[in-house]
């Protein structure tokens, strides 16, 4: 009679599992975000370095802050608020006191994020309230487009001198100043949020998304396509709504968050397009010269209905041709 | 028994605070609260009207017939109101301008009605009052501790002093209606606390406090008479 | 209309070891625990009393029931007890238990079948005591004993889809000409105009051979399968070879279908052919503690022990898999005996088993975008955190077939489909 092996470990099906773990996701989200910082950091100079290492070291704080005063299991090993910190300082433009990043960490992850139970929970993609919350709440500081010197340099070698007036091209076109070229707002050489500024670099970093699984190319195309289509629609020049402001960090980063975008490939389809309508239309009709993230913060908040109208259909006959 | 007076004054300041624990009249509370001073008079006010009514209506418990005790609650309250609002007009106006529609509508305000409701008309005048000096403490607080913060947080004063302009960039958002909100539910949250959550536990009845609990079947099943 | 051509599915990696690896037969084992229950149906009742003597293929149970399969003897010596005790699928069954005396001796009543009717081919198919041979163990009688016209294509599973195991691969290269006739006497019998085989694309070699083999018979058709988890699910593979929907509540046959397995149809082709009835299987023995992986022959009855002694261990099991990774039942205890639904026995270190962290759900629809039957699992999860019976009917829960594809998928390493199994009893519970 052979060995007896007894006390096995008894589990219920299936006894293997997917390598992609959350974990695994979110570290591979920060690898495609390291482009577009790259890029920031060569027109902005060092500070936007450490930009993104305050706003990620503090949101990892405030979260671990925050689940140890709620008592709850630990949850920085996630890698989501990593994410959610380095998003956070691509929102948030280059020259913007420490301080107040700090308090968009803060709202995003303790008051967005935490409070609402934590990841998977919160109804709004955190990093999206923290900016939105700084953007009205620090107007100022928030729309100081301030030249760095670095910044001078990396854009004076290439653009024209029209292009540093210290504003976005959104608001120079806004204003009916003189934008920048089409490749120079490709490549990023331009004035803008702290990460949003260079479409080639996130375009780099979508792609590689895509290619690892982690994010279905859905929410980007219908978003990216919508905004192309309603330029054309209101005679503006696509391919500087598509690379000018957020849209290309929204797109691909910001409202392709699992957690706060519908389910199914049709619903991020409908969330994509309705992402596009919004933006377009704060850029054409409201005051503000960008409106992305407000875009996105809409279609969060319809995420469950949009799940509701999208489900998928049941493996069963179609009514009447039931053989 | 002076013991029990005692509590029934002091219950509404932390232990059954009329915003943070029952949860009453946080429209106005949330609108006003931008500025300190305001807060404090509005909170002034509610005080008087419902220290006022609670007197009244306890008073008239047995004249006021049962069907049509709440157009008669209101038209107590209404004439306190018009008093206040009056002395606001004749010798803070600039309080009454900032404060607008909010005045009149302390006639129905759900910590007024809800206490004429719930306390005045089952108990005598005496308790009553303490009833409404209590509660209308509560709400002064409340009230005065939110504008506070707001005002300091999202304008770098405190009842128009300045105190952090120069040194820190004012959080604009905070005298918004988010802010509002943000300072709401963190106040619960700390009165939860400091109560720890006994007093959610004990008000199972609490919509008693409600206005419309009168009407409502669920507080009848239960008998209301223990409030 | 709505549903795509093709189901969806989670790709697993297929870490087939012992492919391509011949059908090795077991020495007997000292002693064979032979369950009265080995497929599902009625139990059988032993027909032997202890201390009788026994050959190879001798009828050693039998139930009287219409969903059953006769149990055999699987060695030749004495009946030395008849036991009630648990057996691997966690219930107390009897066991006949038949010391071996070695010599293997055929009873000699073992002749081939003189078929002439449909009455006799079902009767034959039941005293072969075959049982679907994929898993689920359903008795073949069952899914023969119908009117000739009421099913027009059989359906014969060679996907397998699940990861390790070969053993279907290795019947169909070793006896592709078995299959062949075994699916012919099928179809002649049951009067069954056409048949479509399924094989997924992983197995080049067994189409290729099919495909030489059947030189052109416009009745059979060999369809290649994507690498796709779970092809070889009843419900999908007659979706994909023949575009049939097997809803919740229907069963093959509602659609004109016969589902058989490759080694169903082998075993039943040598029954046919010798008389022999089911006394063995073969079945592939894999995972990483295992010294030597290989698809081996074992009589029905051998204690897992034995065979793993067999093909040797490098270190201590912490999990043994009755079947594949994706579907398999975890046993606790290495004494059960094996049954005729067992296609595999893996087994596995601790640090392979060792249960993974449940994290939150981050709604990334992973799930979602593989389950071959629509649902929405991770949306089930959550209402069967609730207990909202209507919300987990509106989610058609009761439509899973628990191919697990969903918590494979899961980077949360939420154990989904244990969630949909308990919600659909509480459905089920609900319904009384």
């Amino acid at each position: 009679m052979a060995d007896r092996h007894t006390d096995l470990i008894v589990a219920s099906a299936p006894h293997v599992v997917a390598p992609a773990d959350t974990a695994r996701i979110m570290r591979d989200v920060v690898i495609a975000l390291i482009p577009a910082l790259a890029v920031s950091t060569y027109v902005f100079g060092a500070r936007a370095l450490l930009l993104t290492a305050v706003c990620a070291v503090f949101s990892v704080f405030f979260e671990w802050v925050t689940r140890k005063i709620l008592k709850r299991s630990n949850t920085i090993g996630d890698w989501s608020a990593v994410v959610t910190g380095v998003i956070l300082a691509f929102n948030l433009p280059v020259g913007i006191p420490l301080w107040m990043a700090v308090i968009g960490c803060f709202i995003a992850i303790v008051v967005v994020k935490q409070l609402f139970g934590g990841l998977g929970q919160n109804f709004a993609n955190p990093a999206i309230v923290g900016r939105i919350a700084l953007f009205i709440g620090f107007a100022g500081p928030m729309a100081n487009w301030a030249i760095t010197p670095r910044m001078s340099q990396a854009i004076l070698s290439v653009a024209e001198q029209d292009a540093i007036t210290g504003a976005t091209p959104l608001a120079i076109s806004a204003a009916g100043g003189t934008v920048p070229t089409n490749l120079e707002m490709f490549l990023g050489l331009i004035n803008g949020s702290m990460g949003e500024i260079s479409a080639a670099a996130l375009l780099l970093g979508g792609i590689y998304l895509i290619v690892r699984k982690v994010i279905s190319p859905a929410i980007p195309v219908a978003f990216l396509g919508t905004v192309a289509v309603l330029s054309l629609v209101f005679g503006l020049d696509p391919i500087f709504q598509l690379c000018a402001g957020g849209v290309m960090l929204g797109a691909i980063f910001m409202a392709t968050d699992y957690v706060t975008s519908p389910i199914t490939t049709p619903g991020r389809i409908i969330f994509g397009i309705g992402c596009g309508i919004f933006t377009m239309l704060i850029r054409v009709y409201a005051s503000y010269p960008e409106g992305v993230s407000f875009a996105i913060l809409l279609m969060n908040i319809l995420t469950p209905h949009i799940d509701r109208l999208t489900r998928r259909k049941v493996f069963k006959p179609a009514e009447g041709g039931a053989k | 028994m002076k013991n029990n007076k005692l509590k029934i004054l002091t219950n509404g300041i932390i232990r059954e605070n009329p915003v943070l624990v029952l949860v009453l009249g946080t429209c106005p509370t949330l609108a006003i609260s931008t500025q300190a001073i305001n807060g404090l008079g509005m909170g002034i006010s509610v005080l008087v009207v419902l220290t006022c009514s609670n007197i009244m209506i306890s008073a008239l418990k047995r004249i006021i017939p049962d069907t049509v005790r709440i157009p008669c609650y209101i038209v107590v309250i209404a004439t306190f109101v018009t008093m206040v609002q009056l002395v606001l007009k004749a010798f803070v106006p600039a309080l009454d301008k900032a404060l607008g529609v909010y005045i009149p509508l302390i006639v129905v305000n759900c910590i007024i009605l809800g206490r004429a409701e719930a306390f005045a008309s089952k108990n005598s005048v005496v308790d009553s009052m303490l009833d409404g000096i209590g509660m209308g403490l509560g709400y002064m607080l409340t009230a005065t501790v939110m504008a506070c913060i707001r005002e300091l947080l999202g304008n770098g004063t405190i009842f128009g002093k300045v105190i952090t302009a120069g040194t820190i960039t004012p959080f604009t958002i905070m005298i918004m209606a988010p802010g509002g909100f943000f300072v709401f539910g963190v106040l619960i949250a700390v009165v939860n606390k400091l109560t720890k959550g006994k007093v959610a536990e004990k008000c199972q009845n609490k919509c008693l406090g409600c206005p419309g609990a009168a009407f409502c079947s669920e507080v009848q099943k239960e008998g209301g008479e223990e409030a | 209309m709505g549903l795509s051509r093709h189901l969806k599915g989670v790709h697993v990696k297929h870490s087939k070891n012992t492919a391509g690896m011949p059908i090795i037969p077991m020495p007997v084992p000292e002693r064979v625990y032979i369950p009265m229950v080995q497929h599902i149906g009625a139990p059988c009742t032993p027909v032997v009393k202890v201390g009788d003597t026994v050959k190879v293929g001798q009828l050693i149970g039998n139930s009287d029931q219409r969903i059953s399969a006769p149990v055999h003897s699987s060695v030749s010596g004495t009946v030395e007890a008849i036991t009630q005790g648990m057996t691997q699928y966690g219930r107390v069954d009897t066991s006949v238990v038949i010391k071996s005396d070695g010599k293997q001796e055929l009873l000699d009543t073992v002749l081939p079948p003189e078929i002439n009717s449909l009455e006799d081919f079902v009767k034959a198919v039941r005293n072969s005591g075959i049982v679907g041979l994929g898993g689920a163990g359903f008795p073949m009688s069952g899914k023969v004993n119908i009117k000739p016209g009421e099913v027009d294509v059989l359906v014969i599973n060679g996907a397998e889809c699940e990861p390790y195991i070969t053993v279907d691969h290795a019947v169909m290269l070793s006896y592709t000409q078995d299959i062949i006739d075994g699916i012919r006497a099928v179809m002649k019998w049951l009067e069954i105009p056409q048949c479509h085989i399924g094989i997924e694309s992983n197995k080049p070699d067994a189409i290729a051979r099919f495909n030489e083999l059947l030189a052109g018979d416009p009745a059979i058709k060999v369809h290649t399968l994507r690498q796709i988890y779970p092809q070889g699910a009843e419900r999908v593979i007659i979706y994909e070879t023949t575009g049939r929907i097997v809803s919740y509540g229907m069963i093959p046959w509602n659609v004109g279908c016969i589902v058989m397995n490759v080694t169903s149809v082998m075993k039943l082709q040598h029954f046919l052919r010798t008389g022999l009835p089911m006394v063995s299987r073969c079945m592939t023995v894999d995972g990483n503690v295992v010294l030597h992986p290989q698809n081996v022959d074992v009589p029905i009855g051998t204690p897992i022990s034995d065979v793993l002694e067999f093909c040797g261990l490098k270190e201590e099991p912490k999990k043994i898999l009755l079947g594949g990774p994706m579907m398999g039942r975890a046993v606790p205890r290495d004494d059960f005996a094996i049954v005729k639904a067992n296609n595999a026995i893996l087994c596995f270190n601790e640090a392979f088993a060792q249960q993974r962290k449940e994290t939150a759900c981050i709604n990334c629809g992973r799930c979602v975008a593989g389950c071959p039957m629509g649902l929405m699992p991770a949306k089930i999860s959550r209402a069967f955190k609730d207990k909202d019976i209507e919300a987990l009917k509106e989610l058609n829960v009761l439509y899973c077939m628990d191919c697990g594809s969903c918590s494979y998928s899961c980077p949360a390493r939420k154990q989904l489909n244990f969630e949909i199994k308990q919600a659909k009893a509480l459905v089920m519970e609900a319904k009384k």
